[in-house]
């Protein structure tokens, strides 16, 4: 099926912000909800040439905020339209009270967030913060690390994300610049792959006069943890989904992911950077110069974070001696006082009998590239905690330390 | 494909808009997409409204509740009044989850993935959503002209917390939020923000309306108008809440016709074609504020004074609506005519039922 449809397939050279507006492009979209901020604008900036053009039949909408945009998008969805939204950094946030109510009335909108610090001091660099901080409200949330990998992301999430065994919303994220405006080669799918691929959107329970619903009713106390529970059983079902949604994807457009992380040279390593995004790009290249060194380092890179793969980060981590967790993110005054990623890693090697030693790097903050002398220092680190068996300290600030 | 034409719904006017006495209109439609059985209080003016509105409406519609009374009261333990599609959306996404519905179906009716009529799209906004905290999203709805009606009901306080001031809430309101103390004895001390006519100021293209649960037909017309209007349109309508207004509850309607006739709810349409207000609507009479204050606890606390800045403001939006006031207002706007609203006693009794 692939081969034969596979002719009007090309590969273009693309940023990460025109790879998500193609892949909604491919996908169909019917409601746009657009609101400016960087980096994520060029996004809507190419849908808003692909309507004017007629490459693309959707309602764009220019909100008047990011809390109108995923309003649009929870209302265009609720009546059975395909949505596509997004933002960057205090945009996620100004939109933060939507987050649960669309996973709550189990609404796949997809939102595509290109990274961006938040203020202060008004910084455009990529920092997680902004998306982990909306990580428990129940939508599926996972990072690209180029923008071929966030194009495809964006068609697995729309499918993952509608079935009906999973409806759930999802945020499909990028680096802010290190992705979305960084232009590689990107392959463009036939047509005929992405329909074969992701049927048409059909909500269970639309609102439509024909078939009145109500959506959203108030509850008393005792009518919430079947609510909830529903909604955390919708999270982990849609880990098997997950998982059977990458094959499919793998035997229609050629292209493997494996769902949960990526492991680079880990064969024989002891020490690894567990990390998400972009900087694990330059991560692959700085394993390989320390390796010419003799360093037994490797990578394991996070694609999926909501729902959070922990036997799989157990599994994965647990056959390591040092884990150095790469945050890109703040966690103010938590367990590592470093960033977030560090607490849920080590709580999934918990039950684990050998476990790694483990701490953060706070690194690339603010949006700071990650150069090769940081890895250097950072896997020095850990080689260090290695031969001494024991850690430093919970959370490195990179560049601050000797 | 090519796009298919979305087909709009046109819904004729219904005859004798008696606007005096109590009455009964064989025209009705019987459809009941609002029906009773819901937990708002006896005698509840926005719930009344929903009736109208959404009996004016007919089946073909969608409706959107913002948090407030009108979701709260009426959508308990997962069990609702509404025969029609109905969402819950948050307070502030009143204008923007409704233009969602609309962006939907516009789409969808054109890409073949829908098939049918373009619904009456419907929000239901309290005033603290459309005045406050969902403005920005009413007004970006408007302006984008989605075809959609929102509607604020407006019982001028935020009920559903339990009586707090919104901008909507009148000069000498009392609310939580405004108790009237021997520092401010008037308690609220702002004049309402004047939403419908910001509205229709900001938003000419759009048909904007204001009305009251006192005049049914002028109230189920207006909404058909709104409806039948290709873009957005917005209605302001004055709707009692006994339990914020404190008054016998029977009374809803009678106050819906005295807040007009006092002058303090001036009701007019916006002609988007004509780009003029239409202050045609004469009530049957015209009366002192005094006679519409003194059935209210809420206004039990007011002095002579007060009052007469309150007649002082009606007699304003009279005249801003082109109508000559009669002496007796005139005369009503001054202090020394005028007596206070009752003792501070009977006003503070009337504050702990609040
Ligand atoms: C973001 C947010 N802030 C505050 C509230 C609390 N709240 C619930 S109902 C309500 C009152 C709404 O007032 P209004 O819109 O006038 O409707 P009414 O209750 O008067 O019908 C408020 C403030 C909320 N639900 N959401
Ligand atoms: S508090 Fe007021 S608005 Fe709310 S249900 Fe009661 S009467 Fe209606
Ligand atoms: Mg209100």
């Amino acid at each position: 099926m692939a081969t034969a449809t596979a002719g009007k397939k090309k590969t273009v050279r693309i940023n990460g912000c025109v790879a998500s507006a193609q892949a909604a492009k491919y996908a169909d979209v019917d409601v746009i909800a657009a609101y400016p901020i960087r980096p994520y604008t060029a996004t809507m900036m190419a849908l808003a040439q692909m309507v004017a053009n007629g490459e693309l039949d959707a309602e764009y909408i220019v909100a008047d905020s990011e809390h109108s945009q995923l309003s649009i998008a929870h209302g265009a969805a609720s009546c059975g339209a395909r949505v596509f939204t997004g933002s960057s950094g205090v945009g996620v946030q100004f939109a933060f009270e939507l987050y649960s109510p669309i996973s709550g009335a189990r609404m796949p909108v997809q939102m595509m967030i290109a990274d961006r610090t938040l203020d202060p001091p008004g910084d455009f660099g990529s920092e997680h913060t902004e998306a982990l901080s909306t990580r428990d409200m129940g939508w599926l949330m996972g990072w690209s690390c180029d923008a071929q990998e966030a194009f495809d992301n964006h068609l697995m999430a729309y499918r993952i994300g509608e079935d009906p065994r999973v409806l759930l919303p999802q945020m499909v994220c990028q680096d802010g610049f290190f992705v979305s405006h960084i232009t590689t080669d990107c392959e463009l799918p036939d047509p005929g792959q992405v329909k074969e691929f992701l049927p048409p959107y059909k909500h269970p329970y639309p609102l439509d006069p024909r078939h009145p619903v109500s959506h959203g009713p108030q509850i008393m106390p005792e009518q919430g943890p079947p609510l909830q529970l529903e909604r955390a059983r919708a999270m982990e079902g849609a880990m098997p989904v997950i998982e059977e949604i990458h094959d499919q994807f793998a035997r229609i457009f050629g292209r493997r992911y494996d769902p949960w992380l990526e492991e680079y040279m880990t064969d024989d390593a002891e020490v690894v950077f567990f990390l998400q995004g972009a900087h694990g790009v330059t991560a692959r290249h700085a394993i390989r110069h320390m390796r010419a060194r003799g360093a037994k380092v490797g990578m394991v890179r996070l694609r999926t974070y909501r729902p959070y793969p922990t036997e799989q980060v157990a599994a994965s981590l647990s056959k390591f001696k040092v884990v150095g967790v790469i945050e890109t993110n703040m966690g103010l005054g938590s367990v590592s006082s470093g960033g977030s990623l560090y607490a849920e890693a080590v709580a999934a090697l918990y039950e684990v009998p050998k476990r790694p030693l483990v701490f953060s790097f706070m690194a690339g903050m603010g949006g700071e590239a990650i150069v090769m002398k940081e890895f250097y220092w950072m896997t020095n680190k850990m080689i260090e905690a290695q031969k001494r068996g024991k850690i430093e300290k919970r959370a490195h600030w990179v560049g601050f330390e000797e | 494909m090519p796009a298919i034409e979305v087909q709009r719904q046109m819904l004729p006017m219904l005859g004798s808009p008696n606007q005096g006495a109590r009455f009964y209109n064989p025209e009705l439609p019987a459809t009941e997409p609002f029906v009773p059985g819901h937990r708002t209080c006896a005698g509840c003016g926005p719930s009344i409204q929903y009736r109208m509105t959404s009996k004016a409406a007919g089946d073909n519609t969608i409706l959107v509740g913002p948090t407030g009374c009108m979701y709260v009261a009426n959508s308990s333990y997962l069990c609702t009044p509404y025969n029609v599609p109905w969402a819950h959306t948050q307070i502030g996404s009143s204008g923007s989850f409704t233009a969602g519905v609309a962006a939907a179906y516009e789409a969808m009716i054109r890409k073949g993935k829908w098939k049918g009529t373009f619904p009456n799209i419907i929000c239901e906004a309290g005033d603290g959503s459309a005045s406050d905290i969902g403005l920005a999203s009413v007004s970006g709805a408007l302006y984008r002209n989605h075809d959609c009606l929102i509607i604020c009901y407006d019982n001028e306080q935020y009920a559903n917390t339990g009586i707090q001031a919104s901008s909507r809430t009148p000069y000498g309101g009392m609310t939580t939020f405004s108790p009237p103390g021997p520092k401010v004895p008037e308690a609220k001390t702002l004049f309402p923000k004047d939403l419908a006519r910001m509205m229709a100021a900001g938003h000419p293209h759009c048909y904007v309306a204001t009305a009251s649960v006192g005049y049914p037909i002028d109230l189920m017309n207006k909404v058909r108008k709104a409806l039948n209007h290709k873009g957005a349109a917005f209605m302001m309508i004055y709707t009692p809440c006994q339990k914020g207004f404190v008054y016998e509850t029977p009374r809803s309607i009678d106050l819906g016709r005295l807040v007009v006739e006092s002058g303090l709810y001036p009701i007019w349409e916006w002609d988007p074609e004509k780009r003029e207000f239409d202050y045609s609507f004469r009530p049957a009479s015209m009366r002192p504020v005094s006679e519409y204050l003194k059935l209210q606890g809420r206004f039990g606390h007011l002095h002579a004074e007060h009052i007469a800045t309150l007649q002082k403001f009606a007699n304003q939006q009279w005249k801003m609506m082109n109508v000559a006031i009669p002496e007796a207002l005139i005369k009503a706007a001054d202090a020394k005519n005028l007596v206070d609203m009752a003792s501070a006693e009977a006003a503070a009794a009337v504050a702990q039922t609040v």
